[in-house]
């Protein structure tokens, strides 16, 4: 073993898990199928909306090779993953609200036999309206897709805080304008999978699941089945990407469960490309109507905004991602008066939910796009105006969000530099523009979507006889290197060679509960919690070490493989011999850290206001330089530049990853994502029509990280992964403005709707040339 | 009856039953066990399910084992060799080249093919070449900096063992 | 996916007689089209013939001033050979720009030219297209995109074949009724459910091109993304310069029609000057060839526009690349 104390963190590290990627050996939860489990098959609504008068299952019940048929009579219990709004049933009762929703499911001998069987069900049905735009859910009368949801209204939210009508009176520019983007799906390249086991004789279930929050999964599938949470083990295997996908329970996992139980035995599932997209839980389609009051010198006085979500069939998330909308107008600029509507409303399409910058991005998009226009307007320059709105210092912002670390200037001054912004801005030949953005995220929800009274993370950390430190891990790796993180932060405080430790993970019976991997809290609050895990560690081996070496223990150097006396390294413990002392009379060690958000980081006090809580903001900055041709209007973005306040960079390689994939998603937005519908069917739920960009069209990202160093972090760290995403589709409008002269209000940016816009301002330009050329005649002929 | 399939996987030569309908990726996850090949749509349109046959990408979602009779195939196993990780193992382990890890097999069987006949390609080069396998999680970019790393012409020049 | 027959002929003769036009037998070549098509139930094939192992359905070979390329060269080799890019180096830039690369090393020329058509409503799911009582193309009797059509409008969307049109290319076709030989052009039908004419058992043996030289020629698609995706219009242009006139110009579109088509009519412009009002007339010619109708995601109007506009475009640059 080494005999220099091991760094740790502010290392560039390939992923501690990363071998296993790169050889294929790593275990995805379809990888792990048993060739002789059933197979699992759903049988899926065909209709958007209707009352069910039957599901007949009798034919498919009696095909040989059919174990099980399970429909909606088989579970009453509802759940969805806020406790107050559980209103989805894992397989359809009395009504279908979406295309594709569960009505039944299946388990076979093999894939042919189930596939068979679902073409025996039968279903009787009342069809409903279809209720599939927002204007169709806010028609005065609309059908309703739930009781007591008047209007379709999922949840409405309004807040003012500070005086807007002030703010507005102090402006010298007041705008507003509309903003449309259309929903999109995180298109995760592993399609949905779960296996399920049965043991009737112990009436134990153990479900392997591609979760980025097994714990919530853990509990709802015990709920669902009507069975204590203890006859429950839920494993994490690899996840093959999530991007908020499997930040809820959904509805397959428990399909599986009970199609395992009535089968008595082990069920596999493996969804399709299709079903996965029609699983859903993606970003909604949005309108968002923002105005803004700016000063002549480009100060932002007042701010109103108000946000109009398709949210789909059933609660999921809606109301966090609609209470995100408003929560993040604030905390990345200093505006001191903010009103925000909000409304959520039901629509007949699938259930969106959580998706990469929850619910902020398509609000932040909006914002930096009329932000900009405004300083076009007063001849300001849009980095410079940003500039003028920063927050000054450690701060509250109005809704009680509490601002510490602030790195946005400094990503400004990076991006301005390396993109060469004021030699370029204005200045690019015809057909070529460059625009930028800016954004922010939350690091972790400073209070829990559950309130248990638990720390708000926890890790363990087993030493035994072998000296082998186990770190017990329940957060979520779904690829963005949260194992990574606690293996460098334990190895960072103890400063042991790397062979002797190893991270276990995500298996219910082994590992701490943690609460998931949603709003980027891993690498905070885990982070936090495994620094405190470590800490406590080290503090067990330096006062074992000192009883061996009898002096205090404030006299003991810890040197990572060693302890030493301070001053005197004759006299040393190797890590082994202290081990073996800390072991006497207690045995195998089991060190536990937690993190808990202190209370005044929880949120204000208003309704919903622990939404947009948190104890540290990322910051992001990016200028983006397209070229558009002039005949297929197609927009090629030709180089990106992105700078990110991450805190403090644990991993920079696997930050600049992060930046990198997160500028990336809001470049699909931006340029060409979109779920469509035909006459509510889900219609371009596969990756040739969903479109997401390939390495053809995603140009160079140019990443600069900023640390400014939160003093809560763990070692001053701050999340990096969906703060860079929201600026993408803004500076993408501003740098096609800069370009073509055009202003756009909608997304993605498609060459349809550019050609659109040019065909329009064509038809402009002519008819303006037309009475141009008459005019003069008819003044003559006055 | 399933027709006996000759088919060489990973340097070995099998004889196996097999169904004319197994879709290649099927037989090589399924019956073969070899569960390093993804699949991540639903034909076609991705490149999760990339392996060489005769020394070319192939889409396995988009063939059928039973045309094989012959021929060579290989998958992501293959690349494992002597106990050690293949140079672009080596590179998208080290520079980050997956993230997930879910593409990484697919796109490295495709950079394997482009650089068995292409020493170094430019950045253009890969760009073109793994243009079928899509990625969501990196944004490509450190992708194509670890084939370049992985390049023999770059480890020449570089004296990087990748 | 349905029981399947598969088996490998390793001749032209033998390939014919084992599909011997028997209904549910179809020939596979790179499977890029069949068999993303056969997994969403579009193709109940119970016999395939695949082709992939005939020696002389892979040869490149040039003779007498023409180019002869075997229908099961695939794309990637079609690409690479000197033959091709130094005889007819618009079917490398065409074939070049078929969906993926990987796609294109297993794919064919002559899987290319045979692919089915496509539209939204029927490169579906199975279960996608149950629930919406399927369509004409398949399973159904009333066409989608325009209910009230007798028809299907389902689009031909390979970017090689109008590279192909525009040189002129015949074809050799072999099948249970003998041997023929006759232009490209007459392959294709103006109907999304039958645009090929071939018979049942027909076997697409070769293309034959002749030598691109004295044309200067080009294509170009518009698609969404950089790669993978089909054209949402194609056009292939090959001109033929003398001082300031057009001494001869075909153009030819594909993703914009149930067929792969020339546009007719352009002999009227020989030694004549690219003015505007020739430019106009050349708009005027490709409106009247294309019809583009609500079968993709991205509406027709566009797919008009940009065929217009490439078709305007790609005429003006290659008349200026021709004097150059
Ligand atoms: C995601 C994706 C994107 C694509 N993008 C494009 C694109 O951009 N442009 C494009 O042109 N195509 C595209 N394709 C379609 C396809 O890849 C190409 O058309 C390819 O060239 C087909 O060749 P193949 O050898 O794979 O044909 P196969 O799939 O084997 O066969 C296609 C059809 O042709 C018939 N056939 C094959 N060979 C012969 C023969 N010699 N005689 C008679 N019949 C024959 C088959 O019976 C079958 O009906 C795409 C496909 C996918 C999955
Ligand atoms: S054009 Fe009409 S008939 Fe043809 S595939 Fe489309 S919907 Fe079906
Ligand atoms: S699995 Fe997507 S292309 Fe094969
Ligand atoms: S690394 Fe996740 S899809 Fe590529």
């Amino acid at each position: 073993m080494n005999t220099k104390p091991s760094k740790g963190v502010g290392q560039r590290m390939p992923l501690y898990d990363g071998v296993e990627k790169v050889t294929g050996r790593a275990k995805y939860t379809a990888d792990l199928f048993p060739r002789d489990a059933l197979v699992g098959r759903i049988y899926r609504s065909p209709l958007p909306h209707a009352e069910l008068i039957e599901v007949d299952v009798s034919a498919a019940r009696s095909l040989p090779g059919v174990v099980a048929v399970i429909t909606g009579a088989d579970c009453d219990i509802p759940y969805g993953i806020l406790p107050i709004a559980q209103n989805e049933f894992p397989l359809a009762r009395d009504r279908v609200r979406y295309f594709g929703e569960p009505v039944a499911a299946v388990a076979a001998v093999d894939e042919e036999t189930a596939e068979r069987a679902l073409k025996l069900i039968r279903l009787h049905v009342r069809e409903l309206p279809i209720i599939d735009s927002i204007a169709k859910a806010r028609a005065p009368d609309a059908a309703l897709l739930h009781d007591k949801k008047p209007g379709n209204i999922e949840r409405e939210v309004h807040n003012e805080f500070g005086d807007t009508a002030a703010g507005f009176a102090a402006a010298d520019l007041v705008r507003e304008q509309t903003y449309h983007a259309a929903e999109v799906n995180h298109a995760q390249m592993e399609p949905h999978a779960a296996f399920a086991a049965w043991e009737p004789e112990r009436e134990q279930l153990t479900l392997h699941t591609c979760s980025m929050v097994p714990y919530y999964v853990h509990k709802k599938v015990a709920q669902c089945l009507g069975i204590d949470t203890a006859q429950v083990r839920v494993i994490k295997p690899y996840v093959g990407g999530a991007f908020g996908a499997r930040v809820e329970t959904l509805n397959f996992e428990i399909i599986v469960s009970l199609l395992a139980r009535a089968a008595r035995g082990a069920v596999r599932m493996q969804l399709t490309r299709e079903e996965s997209m029609l699983t859903h839980r993606g970003r909604p389609e949005s309108e968002t109507r923002v105005k803004l009051g700016m000063t002549r010198d480009g100060r932002i006085t007042a701010c109103e905004c108000e946000v109009v979500q398709r949210g789909g069939a059933y609660a999921g998330y809606g109301i966090i991602t609609i209470l995100y909308a408003g929560a993040l107008l604030n905390g990345i600029y200093d505006v001191k008066n903010v009103k925000y509507d909000g409304y959520r409303v039901y629509t007949n399409t699938p259930p969106c939910g959580a998706m990469r910058g929850h619910g902020t991005v398509n609000t932040r998009v909006a914002f930096e796009s009329l932000m900009t226009s405004m300083a076009a307007e007063l001849d300001l320059d849009p980095i410079e105006v940003r500039r003028r709105n920063r927050i000054p210092g450690p701060s509250v912002t109005p809704n009680g969000l509490r601002v510490e670390s602030y790195g946005l200037p400094q990503c400004l001054d990076k991006v301005e530099e390396a993109s060469g912004w004021r030699q370029l801005r204005g200045k690019l030949p015809k057909w070529k523009g460059i625009g930028m953005a800016c954004s922010h995220f939350v690091s972790g929800s400073a209070k829990p979507v559950h309130f248990t009274g638990e720390p708000h993370a926890t890790i363990v950390l087993k030493l035994d006889f072998d000296g082998g430190i186990s770190i017990l891990s329940g957060a979520a790796d779904v690829g963005q290197g949260s194992t990574t993180i606690v293996a460098q932060v334990v190895v960072e405080v103890l400063g042991v060679d790397w062979r002797r430790v190893r991270v276990i993970t995500n298996d219910s019976a082994v590992t701490p509960k943690d609460n998931g991997s949603y709003s980027s809290r891993v690498t905070f609050m885990v982070g936090n919690a495994t620094l405190d895990a470590a800490q406590k560690l080290k503090q067990v081996l330096v006062e074992a070490a000192a009883r061996r070496l009898q002096v205090e223990p404030d006299q003991v150097e810890c040197l990572g493989e060693s302890f030493h006396v301070l001053g005197d390294p004759s006299r040393a413990v190797s890590f082994s011999d202290a081990t073996a002392e800390a072991l006497v009379d207690t045995g195998t060690l089991h060190v536990k850290g937690t993190f808990t958000c202190p209370i005044e980081f929880q949120g204000g006090k208003h309704r919903g206001g622990a939404v947009g809580s948190t104890m540290g903001f990322s910051y992001a900055a990016q200028v983006v330089e397209v070229s558009v041709d002039p005949v297929t209007c197609r927009v090629s973005v030709d180089k990106i530049w992105a700078a990110l306040d991450c805190g403090f960079a644990i991993n920079p390689l696997a930050v600049e990853g992060q930046i990198q994939g997160g500028v990336f998603m809001g470049m699909g937005q931006g340029l060409s994502e979109q779920t469509r519908y035909e006459n509510g069917k889900m219609s371009a739920a596969n990756f040739l029509d969903y479109g997401f960009p390939t390495m053809a069209e995603t140009p160079p990202i140019e990443v600069f990280i900023v640390e400014s160093i939160d003093p809560n972090g763990p070692f001053g760290a701050k999340e990096a992964s969906e703060g860079p995403l929201a600026g993408f589709p803004a500076a993408l409008a501003d740098a096609v403005r800069d370009a073509t002269g055009l202003e756009f209000h909608e997304w993605p940016l498609t060459p349809e709707r550019i050609a659109k816009a040019m065909e329009a301002r064509e038809r402009e330009q002519r008819a303006a040339a037309r009475k141009t050329v008459r005019q003069p005649a008819t003044a003559g002929a006055a | 009856m399933k027709p006996i399939l000759r088919i060489q996987v990973n340097g070995r030569w099998r004889e196996e039953a097999v169904a004319d309908n197994t879709l290649l990726i099927d037989f090589l996850r399924e019956q073969l066990q070899l569960t390093g090949t993804k699949q991540g749509c639903d034909g076609g349109e991705c490149g999760a399910c990339t392996v060489l046959v005769d020394g070319r990408p192939r889409l396995s979602c988009c063939a059928f084992a039973a045309s094989f009779e012959g021929h060579h195939v290989e998958t992501i196993e293959s690349q494992w060799q002597d106990g050690q990780m293949s140079p672009l193992q080596q590179a998208f382990h080290e520079k980050l080249g997956a993230q997930c890890g879910y593409c990484t097999p697919g796109m490295i069987m495709a950079a394997e093919a482009l650089l068995r006949t292409n020493a170094e390609p430019s950045e253009a080069e890969i760009r073109q070449a793994l243009g079928g396998n899509l990625c969501r999680c990196t944004g490509y970019v450190k992708i194509i900096e670890s084939v370049q790393a992985a390049a023999p012409g770059h480890r020449q020049t570089t004296g990087e063992p990748a | 996916m349905q029981e399947l027959d598969i088996v490998k002929p390793a001749s032209v003769a033998e390939a014919v007689s084992l599909h011997g036009g028997a209904v549910g037998a179809r020939y596979l070549a790179g499977g890029t089209d069949l068999v993303p098509n056969m997994r969403r139930g579009l193709q109940k094939s119970r016999k395939l013939v695949d082709i992939t192992g005939i020696e002389e359905l892979r040869q490149i070979a040039f003779e007498n001033g023409a180019l002869r390329i075997g229908a099961g060269v695939t794309l990637e080799a079609l690409c690479a050979s000197d033959l091709v890019r130094r005889h007819a180096p618009l079917l490398a830039l065409a074939a070049s720009q078929v969906a993926g690369p990987t796609h294109r090393a297993a794919a064919t020329l002559g899987g290319n030219l045979m692919q089915d058509t496509r539209c939204y409503f029927y490169n579906q799911s199975d279960f996608w297209r149950t629930a919406n009582e399927y369509c004409m193309k398949a399973e159904g009797t009333i066409c989608r995109v325009a209910p009230s059509s007798s028809r299907c409008w389902a689009s031909y969307c390979g970017d090689v074949a109008p590279a192909m049109l525009v040189l002129g290319a015949e074809v050799d076709i072999s099948g249970p009724t003998g041997n023929r030989r006759e232009p490209l052009a007459a392959l294709y039908a103006d109907d999304g459910l039958q645009h090929l004419k071939l018979g049942p058992g027909d076997l697409l043996v070769s293309v034959e091109v002749p030598a691109q030289s004295g044309w200067t020629a080009g294509y170009e698609k518009v698609r969404v993304r950089g790669t993978i995706d089909f054209p949402l219009a194609g056009i292939a242009v090959a001109i033929k310069r003398e001082g300031n006139r057009i001494a001869d110009l075909r153009v030819a579109c594909t993703g914009v029609n149930a067929y792969p088509g020339l546009v007719p009519n352009l002999e009227a412009w020989r030694g004549k000057e690219p003015d505007e009002a020739f430019f106009a007339a050349l708009e005027k010619a490709v409106r009247k060839e294309i019809q583009p109708m609500e079968s993709t995601l991205t509406a027709a109007g566009y797919r008009k526009r940009v065929a217009l506009g490439l078709a305007r475009k790609l005429v003006g640059e290659l008349f200026e690349s021709a004097g150059a």
